[in-house]
């Protein structure tokens, strides 16, 4: 299994460069799918909206938007998925990106000056380097990325797909048995947020892949080659992305548990009381993810920058 | 002569060309516009908690205005992640413009920089049509609200139809601004198949 994954986001070291491996088409495709259940999404909300007021159309107002609120975190769903295929495909090139340089940098480098590899710790423009004459080891927090971006994914996008399946429960019910609509509201409220996010934890996952890549990428550049090999200690983005997307996930977890519990409520004030408050708390949990995300890409940001940097300074001094 | 990046539509340049205005742009706002989602979600989650106090005690008036404004600032919260990301992603796109760049100079080479690919327009109009269409879904979230503090009948009549027609426009929004970022994403695929190329011509340029 990890090995099929690894093949997925690794290609081999002779894999021809030249190729567009179709990621970016892919994932747009899918994208475009997402958008286009968003788009009937938004036909249901405007019919819904309409008939509000009008005699006798409460229970189809009430099936309609059930069945837009399954519909809409699906298509949300299906636009990360695309996402995340356009986040493998930025992996795959990373690497790609590895072997080029290896192959180009000992040729355009100046003849070494200075003195020998003198390991510990310098600072740089873009924060406080490790200096090694190996490349550094795999941090625990990338191997647990690589090893739960697809699980992650998968299990989300499965339970958003389920938590629709008991919208259209949901909507069946209204007017005809309250008490089942109720409990199928509150499950497909439950279950999609936490699918929600997961994909999201998958995403995030995928960019911590990708910090993994460029991490190891750059280590291996500069070991190839011969010259110290600099390595971004953590930066401070990077720990907050990581308690971002743990508080998010707890969040998310505790919203579930929050909708099952309702099920076992007697009076609709309850329900409704609970519903209040799970609403943002579940809004808040998918946010607190996608902070975590900003984080990530400002981390990748960062560290693309220092390498940039560090190549032109062996391309300069040669070391 | 065909080169090995012919298929790419660039500009040469002498000297590492000037930084784009949405780079600087996405360099310069990504932290403002996380920190503002911060405190969109923080008032929106204390608002929510206020809510379903009101809810358990029957106030139906204050039920109805904080219907308004619970989402209404939750999404700030969203538009503004949302913008982060994607300010972050164009922060990224101008790192890797000015790296390429400046790594094509320092190799005494001419540098050849990629023009913006149709996935980086497509990026920036839909993140602004995206970012519009939550906005204006908050301002008349905050509208509906005042006016149905201000026991304004038509607003509470109508209140309804309002909250299930923001939410179909809140809900468009946000789809519009993950394709905006999908396409931001798949421009750095584009950029880096450019470097990987140009970087194997420089070398057979030696």
């Amino acid at each position: 299994m990890t090995v099929a994954l690894d093949r997925i986001t690794q290609p081999a070291a002779d894999a021809d460069h030249s190729v567009d491996f179709g990621h970016r088409k892919l994932g747009l495709g899918i994208g475009a799918v997402g958008l286009l259940i968003a788009a009937v999404v938004a036909v249901l909300a405007i019919v819904a909206a309409v008939q509000v007021g009008d005699a006798g159309q409460e229970d189809t107002i009430g099936r309609i938007l059930a069945v837009a609120f399954g519909l809409n975190t699906v298509a949300l769903a299906t636009l990360k998925v695309g996402i995340s295929v356009i986040l493998i495909g930025i992996l795959v090139r990373l690497w790609i990106r590895v072997q080029g340089i290896k192959t180009a940098l000992p040729l355009l480098k100046a003849p070494i000056q200075g003195d020998a590899v003198i390991v510990g710790t310098v600072d740089t423009p873009y924060g406080t380097c490790e200096v090694s004459e190996k490349e550094p080891a795999v941090l625990p927090i990338h191997k647990i990325a690589k090893t739960l971006w697809a699980p992650m994914l998968g299990m989300g996008y499965m339970l958003v797909v389920i938590g629709f399946v008991v919208s259209l429960v949901w909507a069946g019910n209204v007017g005809s048995d309250p008490e089942l609509a109720a409990g199928a509201s509150a499950w497909t409220q439950g279950v999609q947020f936490l699918g929600e996010a997961m994909v999201l934890a998958g995403i995030s996952f995928l960019l911590g892949s990708i910090l993994r890549g460029l991490r190891q990428g750059g280590g291996d550049v500069q070991e190839s080659i011969g010259v110290p090999v600099q390595t971004l200690q953590m930066p401070t983005t990077a720990k907050a992305f990581i308690g971002l997307m743990m508080a998010g996930m707890v969040l998310a977890i505790v919203q579930f548990v929050g909708y099952i519990i309702t099920t076992g409520f007697d009076t609709a004030v309850d329900v409704a009381t609970w519903f209040a408050w799970l609403g943002p708390l579940r809004e808040l949990s998918l946010g607190l993810l996608l902070a975590g995300i900003v984080l990530a890409l400002a981390t990748i940001g960062n560290v693309l920058g220092f390498q940039f940097w560090r190549i032109r300074g062996i391309v300069t001094t040669g070391s | 002569m065909t080169t090995a990046t012919a298929e790419f539509n660039t500009q040469t340049t002498s000297d590492v060309p000037d930084e784009l205005l949405p780079h600087k742009a996405g360099r310069k706002l990504w932290l403002p516009m996380l920190i503002m989602a911060i405190v969109g979600f923080g008032v929106g989650i204390v608002l929510g908690f206020v809510r379903a106090d009101a809810v358990n005690s029957g106030d139906a008036e204050t039920v109805a205005v904080l219907g308004q404004l619970v989402p209404g600032f939750m999404f700030i919260g969203f538009a503004s992640v949302f913008a982060a990301i994607a300010f972050a992603v164009a922060r990224i796109l101008g790192v890797f413009r000015e790296g390429g760049a400046g790594m094509q100079k320092m190799t005494g080479s001419e540098v050849r920089t990629l023009e913006m690919p149709a996935t980086g327009r497509a990026f920036m109009v839909l993140m602004v049509i995206a970012m519009m269409t939550i906005v204006v879904a908050v301002v008349l979230h905050f509208i509906v609200g005042g006016a149905i503090a201000a026991d304004n009948a038509s607003a509470i009549d109508n209140a309804e139809t309002w909250s299930i027609a923001l939410e179909g426009a809140r809900r468009f929004g946000v789809s519009l601004y993950l394709m905006s970022i999908a396409l931001g994403l798949a421009t750095i695929i584009t950029v880096l198949r450019f470097q990987s190329l140009r970087v194997r011509e420089l070398v057979a340029s030696k």
